[in-house]
């Protein structure tokens, strides 16, 4: 399978579970933190639950990756500023009612106000990227 | 039957545990295909070097080598999806709605589009800063037990219940 269209397709399939368990809405995202609303609790619950086995069924299996390379799993290594990082995009989730990947689906569903999301997302990259060049710590 | 079936699966809201059930499977299936890890927040950059001149700006140029990488083709696909999913369910068209933001805060167009801005600056920062969103992290980074995506996820949570509460106090009328 080609990579780009491979994940084209996933980020289709994606998409539309974000949209269709309601990831995309405002008052679930936002609810979840306010303890109105647990969805999304369980949406990410049942999916860590789900790549927890799948992950560790992967790494036991012979052929991981389909090509047979050895499986190679990125892990995050956290910087001396990663969850004061964490922190700010936590308080912009619950401003936003959005995060990197429901905001593009928002999109997709013609939503207006997820689009200055989308373009805010843009611009604070690039603030990281200026913010990188004198601090490369970050 | 099948008609039942397929209103559930392309006209219905789902319920939580399928959407979870296609969401995991998502994190050792792009391992399996593609020996890569979920995550959408990265490809930002790829959109930074697209839209904004910042091709002089090292971070740009060193890891964005490939500027329409697969980073864009699957954000272009999340975007598909939710468009799939509004057209299959009857609700397709633009909507300035957006909850109860717009219900009970009712702010002026201009005013409410420098919120959610705002919002966005924070996250798209906030997650280079942390490497990570929640699908890099919470999702992808919990999945395979890494305790640097468990510690990030709890500060993301944190952060949301702090901002959540404060709008919905001071700008929702809520009770403390």
């Amino acid at each position: 399978m080609n990579k780009k269209m491979g994940f084209l397709g996933f980020g289709i399939l994606f998409g539309f579970a974000l949209s269709r368990v309601g990831a995309s809405e405002f008052d679930l995202i936002v609810g979840m933190f306010t303890g109105e609303d647990y969805t999304l609790v369980g949406v990410i619950g049942i999916a860590v639950i789900v790549g927890v086995v799948g992950m560790q069924i992967l790494k036991r299996s012979t052929r991981p990756v389909k090509n047979g390379e050895p499986l190679k799993i990125s892990e995050k290594k956290l910087g001396p500023w990663s969850l004061l990082g964490a922190g700010l995009f936590g308080i912009g989730w619950g401003i936003s009612g959005a995060c990197p990947g429901t905001v593009l689906a928002q999109l997709g569903e013609g939503k207006i106000y997820g689009f200055f999301t989308f373009i805010g997302m843009i611009f604070g990259t690039y603030l990281y990227a200026r913010l990188k060049e004198k601090h490369p710590s970050l | 039957m099948i008609t039942a079936i397929l209103q559930r699966i392309f006209v219905d809201p789902w319920p939580f545990w399928a959407g979870g059930i296609i969401i995991g499977l998502l994190v050792p299936l792009l391992y399996y295909y593609f020996n890569t890890a979920l995550g959408v927040s990265t490809g930002y950059g790829n959109l930074v070097k697209i839209f904004l001149p910042a091709r002089h700006l090292q971070w740009i140029n060193t890891k964005f080598k490939e500027t329409w990488s697969w980073r864009v083709y699957f954000i272009g696909g999340i975007i598909l999806g939710g468009f799939i999913s509004s057209v299959l369910s009857g609700n397709l068209g633009f909507t300035s709605e957006m909850g109860r933001f717009t219900a009970i805060i009712g702010w002026p167009p201009l005013a409410s589009a420098i919120y959610f801005f705002i919002g966005g600056v924070l996250l798209g920062l906030g997650a280079r800063i942390a490497g990570g969103c929640t699908s890099g992290h919470s999702i992808h980074g919990i999945s395979n037990l890494h305790i640097s995506s468990i510690l990030a996820t709890i500060m993301f949570v944190i952060g949301g219940i702090i901002s959540a509460n404060l709008i919905r106090i001071t700008l929702m009328g809520g009770a403390w």
